[in-house]
């Protein structure tokens, strides 16, 4: 998001992180956190714009039944990218390497994080992963979905084993970052920042870490199984050599399911570091918020099952992970009525992000109770790989981890930049964001429901104009997203200068300049309450130089 | 998980000053090399299911299977790395005292069983692809009929293939460790990459340790 | 842990902890032991024990490892917290990853209840009747009560094709008790295969048991005039029947156990979409 051209007009503003030193090389080989956030940022973006450009050539296929502009060959490479790319290159880094990286140690008072050199070590590994499983665009391109299950990705005649050794080197980019900030939150806080006053972005980002860290060396090995299947053939998913198809996909989920947990609980920290600073009071529930991100982090290891209920698992197992699946919701609501009950009575200021919190719990919400009907068994087995599902992911994934990330950007914007971004346009997209949004998805639960299996290039004619309707929505999406993208670049340029606090915001990384110094304070701070005490009009947590 | 320093100044060596203290990041380093350790179990925990559904599944394969792997060899495999354990952790307490020649002189003798190892590795590899007893697809030793008895040797080579590829890595920043003590860089102010480079090395012992029971005495 | 100024504190005072020679080489000497007792306990047939000792005794030797040479005896709390929750994660996913291999395959579904009972792979549900494609009286009586559960919607109570369901179709469903308009022909065989395969607006029923389709089959003919139609060789070819052998088709279980799944597509990769029996008759 940063760019070298920004530097001259922020040199006047004293020492920032920006400024702090010259040249591309400085940044390549910075290992300022900040910094490396924001080459995240810049790079996941990158991969956000192709991962789009294939949803909308997707959409734009299924603008008629029939067979428009590909072939079904083609389109099983556009629905495989598309989710790959999307997965594994932009949701799973996302918040937690783009934003977290940024905004962490800032939260914890702290220089930087615990490993800055396995920080930046982690971004080169993201890079070569990333662009040796985006090489295979160039080569005979991947048709498995995002998936890989067995038996079809041992014998698919693609580029699949580099997309698969792709997704095994950033799996190590994801433990490393997980890992540092584990030990950061553990050894990094400032004086008088205890556990019960730690943000709770923080707390979300522990819990995330906490997942990668147990859950991706099980994704690692499965993928160096299938890498192994596909080139010598060992057999243990490979049916035809007595091996088990199904197992894989035990395998797989008990990465993949809390990888949605790795995508959705930061989104959740992002929210709730928003509602109190946008309703001017104390968070409702800290505990409760901080506990049930603890509380979904556990269960997130034990309902991958839900994804086997027509794979052949047996009724016992579809029973007992069903029954699980069901307790995500508890700690879920936890959360959703926390944010609802600090919104109570407070002062709410309706700016861009905060409209996009409004946003979040909207579609969230709906993401989330589908959620619940499809971990009923019997009615999964109808919804299972129709759009029902699609629907209530994408609800999830982009209503969820997208709307947290666009309020966060706005959020954090003037502490990146220094800069504060054009407000009636970033409500202008905010709004279009959302109707596309919704226009794309919502006729995708209907004509789930009346039986369109998702994956299929092709549909019955009945099922046209909900497809002409999410086709429609998905360029409303587009056009907000780039509206989106041209206000915060062009704000980087020609933007307002933000002030050091324009959101009145109590966290630490509020408590000094915009953008901020190259380690982060001018002064060592101390931390001596929490960081919601919203009390009458006073800004900034209790500090003692 | 060795070291991790910002910017150094020569007058705080080894010090990244995002640490308070020389200590404290000894204590961080040594943290994240305990995570990464757990990242390592669930890495191995894959193949130990894989194992495992092969134990109870078909138990009287894994019988007849297992007796084509040489459990002497195995044995001695496991007498070296417990062997080559015990030098290594010799090597971190030398470098907790300073003694530096002691230091190289114990993570040579670690370097040393560790080739060790190898060669016992190399020997029962080698035997194995002569007579065709390999993993899945490549399966073709004529003697053993059992129904899935190609999948154990896919375990086998997998566990023990990804074992062997920890040792190498192991030897490679062995040999970085003696570069830097023959340099003089570890004292007991300083010893860090020394001790994560231990608890790496005690953690492949550690594997070994399940793994020869579990693939060589299978009763 | 609760405060970080505290804990700060703490490690300026702790010293680090420097495992003595005579320390370590008597942690090598009991490791060396225990190989030994692995190796020999190994030499002797104790059944399932064997395997229980082998296990506590790497576990012994894993902790002494833990202990002495990592240092975790000597070590803050939370690197043993950490290093045991890998343990913790690792059984969840081996417990409930077994949660389904060793239930799988023992129950499964026939004639829509739940049968639990063991299922090895191969078995297919045999024919209760002898050479099906011949009618009997049993054949159509079983026919009879297939037909008012699972037709009567479409084809009427009495097989004329007006049941409730069928003002909304186009085609009318067939009526049974006229002569013409058989688009398969009307042998018992003929039939058969509509009945599995399905025809136009008609399902499959590929999934109903073998006896259920024959005394289907029986029955649709008792409703009419069509007693003189005789199967041909390659009618039964193409359902994939030898008219010589008793069997009548078998198949019929509506879930397909995994295992039982992956033999076919062991025994015929190639054709691993084809039902479990050749009911359909193609080949």
């Amino acid at each position: 998001m940063s760019s070298h051209s920004s530097e001259g007009d922020l040199v006047k503003h004293g020492d920032n992180y920006i400024n702090h030193s010259a040249g591309i090389k400085s940044w390549l080989n910075t290992l300022d956190h900040k910094r490396i956030g924001m080459m995240y940022l810049f790079t996941v973006m990158i991969f956000f714009l192709i991962g789009g450009f294939f949803a909308l050539g997707i959409r734009l296929e299924l603008f008629s039944p029939g067979m428009q502009f590909m072939t079904p060959d083609t389109y099983n490479r556009f629905f495989t990218y598309h989710g790959a790319i999307m997965v594994f290159m932009v949701i799973i880094p996302l918040i937690p390497a783009a934003m977290g990286n940024f905004i962490l140690p800032m939260q914890l008072g702290a220089k930087d994080v615990a490993f800055p050199r396995w920080n930046l070590v982690s971004y080169y590994i993201y890079v070569t992963g990333a662009l040796i499983a985006a090489s295979t665009l160039f080569l005979k391109g991947v048709d498995t979905g995002w998936t890989f299950y067995t038996p079809y990705s041992i014998r698919s005649n693609s580029s699949a084993t580099f997309v698969l050794l792709g997704a095994f080197i950033m799996g190590f980019s994801s433990i490393l970052t997980g890992l540092n900030f584990i030990v950061t939150i553990h050894k990094l806080r400032a004086p008088g920042l205890t556990w019960g006053r730690l943000p709770l972005f923080v707390w979300a980002l522990y819990a995330t870490s906490i997942i990668q860290v147990l859950a991706t060396p099980v994704l690692a090995i499965t993928l160096l199984l299938l890498i192994l299947e596909r080139t010598l053939g060992i057999g243990v998913f490979d049916p035809k050599l007595g091996g088990d198809p199904v197992l894989f996909q035990h395998f797989f989920w008990f990465y993949s399911h809390p990888a949605v947990y790795i995508m959705i609980l930061p989104a959740m920290g992002v929210i709730s570091e928003l509602v109190p600073v946008f309703s001017r009071k104390p968070i409702f529930g800290y505990k409760a918020i901080a506990g049930a991100t603890f509380g979904i982090a556990l269960v997130s290891f034990i309902v991958w099952g839900h994804h086997l209920f027509v794979s052949g698992q047996s009724e016992f197992a579809n029973f007992v992970f069903s029954l699980i699946t069901m307790f995500v919701a508890i700690p879920t609501g936890v959360k959703v009525f926390s944010w609802l009950g600090t919104m109570y009575k407070g002062s709410l200021r309706f700016d861009t992000p905060m409209l996009y919190v409004f946003g979040f719990l909207f579609v969230f919400t709906i993401g989330g109770l589908t959620g619940v009907f499809l971990a009923v068994v019997s009615i999964d087995v109808h919804l299972t790989d129709t759009y029902f599902v699609i629907a209530h992911f994408h609800y999830v994934m982009v209503g969820g981890t997208i709307m947290a990330f666009l309020g966060g950007i706005h959020y954090w914007f003037p502490k990146f930049s220094g800069k504060m971004y054009h407000e009636s346009l970033a409500k202008f997209a905010c709004w279009l964001v959302m109707i596309g949004f919704n226009v794309t998805f919502f006729p995708q639960f209907i004509v789930g429901t009346l039986g369109m299996p998702r994956r299929y290039a092709d549909y019955l004619p009945q099922f046209t104009n909900y497809n002409r309707a999410s086709t429609v929505g998905s360029w409303i999406l587009a056009l907000g997203l780039f509206i989106t993208a041209y206000n915060l670049f062009r704000s980087m340029k020609t933007g307002k200068a933000a002030g050091d606090n324009p959101w009145g915001g109590l966290t630490l990384e509020w408590q000094t300049t915009s953008p901020p110094p190259f380690e982060n304070f001018k002064y060592d701070p101390v931390v001596t309450e929490g960081p919601y005490e919203y009390k009458g009009d006073r800004i900034g947590m209790g500090i003692n130089a | 998980m060795s070291t991790s320093q910002g910017v150094v100044t020569s007058a705080e060596r080894h010090h990244a000053h995002h640490f308070e203290s020389g200590l404290a990041e000894f204590e961080a380093c040594k943290q994240g090399m305990w995570i990464f350790l757990v990242t390592e179990v669930l890495f191995f925990s894959g193949m130990f299911l894989l194992y495992a559904i092969l134990r109870v599944f078909y138990p009287s394969m894994m019988h007849d299977a297992h007796h084509l792997l040489n459990w002497k060899m195995g044995a001695l495999n496991t007498v070296i790395l417990i062997c080559s354990s015990l030098t290594m952790a010799l090597a971190v307490s030398a470098a907790q005292r300073g003694e530096k020649d002691k230091i190289v002189r114990y993570i040579w003798l670690t370097f040393l069983f560790s080739c060790g190892f190898l060669v016992v590795k190399f020997f029962e590899y080698s035997h194995k692809i002569h007579e065709g007893i390999l993993p899945g697809a490549l399966w073709h030793y004529e003697e053993l009929k059992a129904a899935k008895a190609p999948l154990f040797f896919s375990v086998y080579f997998v566990m023990t293939g990804i074992h062997g590829l920890h040792v190498i890595i192991g030897m490679a920043v062995m040999l970085w460790l003696i570069k830097r003590a023959k340099r003089n860089e570890f004292g007991p102010e300083y010893f860090t990459p020394v001790e994560m480079t231990g608890l790496y090395w005690h953690f492949v012992d550690l594997v070994w340790i399940y793994l020869f029971p579990l693939l060589y005495l299978v009763s | 842990m609760s405060n970080n100024n505290n804990h700060h504190k703490k490690d300026s005072h702790h010293q680090h902890h420097i495992l003595t020679n005579a320390m370590a080489f008597k942690v090598w000497g009991a490791l060396i032991g225990l190989t030994f007792i692995t190796v020999a306990v190994a030499q002797i047939d104790l059944g399932a024990l064997n395997f229980a000792v082998a296990m506590l005794v790497a576990s012994i030797k894993a902790t002494l490892v833990c202990m002495f040479f990592m240092g975790l005896k000597y070590d803050h709390k939370e690197n043993t917290v950490i290093f045991t929750t890998s343990i913790i994660f690792l059984s969840i996913f081996m417990i409930l990853t077994f949660g389904d291999l060793i239930t799988r395959g023992d129950v499964y579904v026939k004639d829509g209840k739940i049968i639990p009972e063991s299922f090895t792979a191969g078995t297919v549900v045999k024919s209760k009747f002898t050479k099906p494609w011949i009618s009997t009286p049993e054949l159509i009586a079983h026919g009879k009560e297939q037909f008012q559960n699972q037709c009567v919607v479409c084809h009427g109570a009495e097989g004329k094709g007006n049941g409730a369901a069928s003002a909304g179709l186009n085609p009318k469903p067939r009526n049974f008790t006229a002569a013409e308009g058989w688009k398969n022909g009307r042998r018992p065989s003929q039939i058969f295969y509509t009945l599995s395969n399905g025809l136009g607006g008609m399902p499959s029923f590929a999934s109903a048991p073998s006896d259920d389709r024959w005394g289907l089959v029986h029955y649709v003919r008792s409703l009419g005039p069509h007693e003189n139609e005789k199967d041909t060789p390659a009618d039964f070819k193409k359902i994939g029947i030898d008219p010589d052998k008793a069997d009548g088709g078998g198949g019929g279980e509506k879930v397909i156990p995994v295992d039982f799944a992956i033999d076919q597509m062991i025994a015929d990769p190639a054709g691993a979409a084809k039902p479990v029996k050749p009911t359909k008759g193609k080949k």
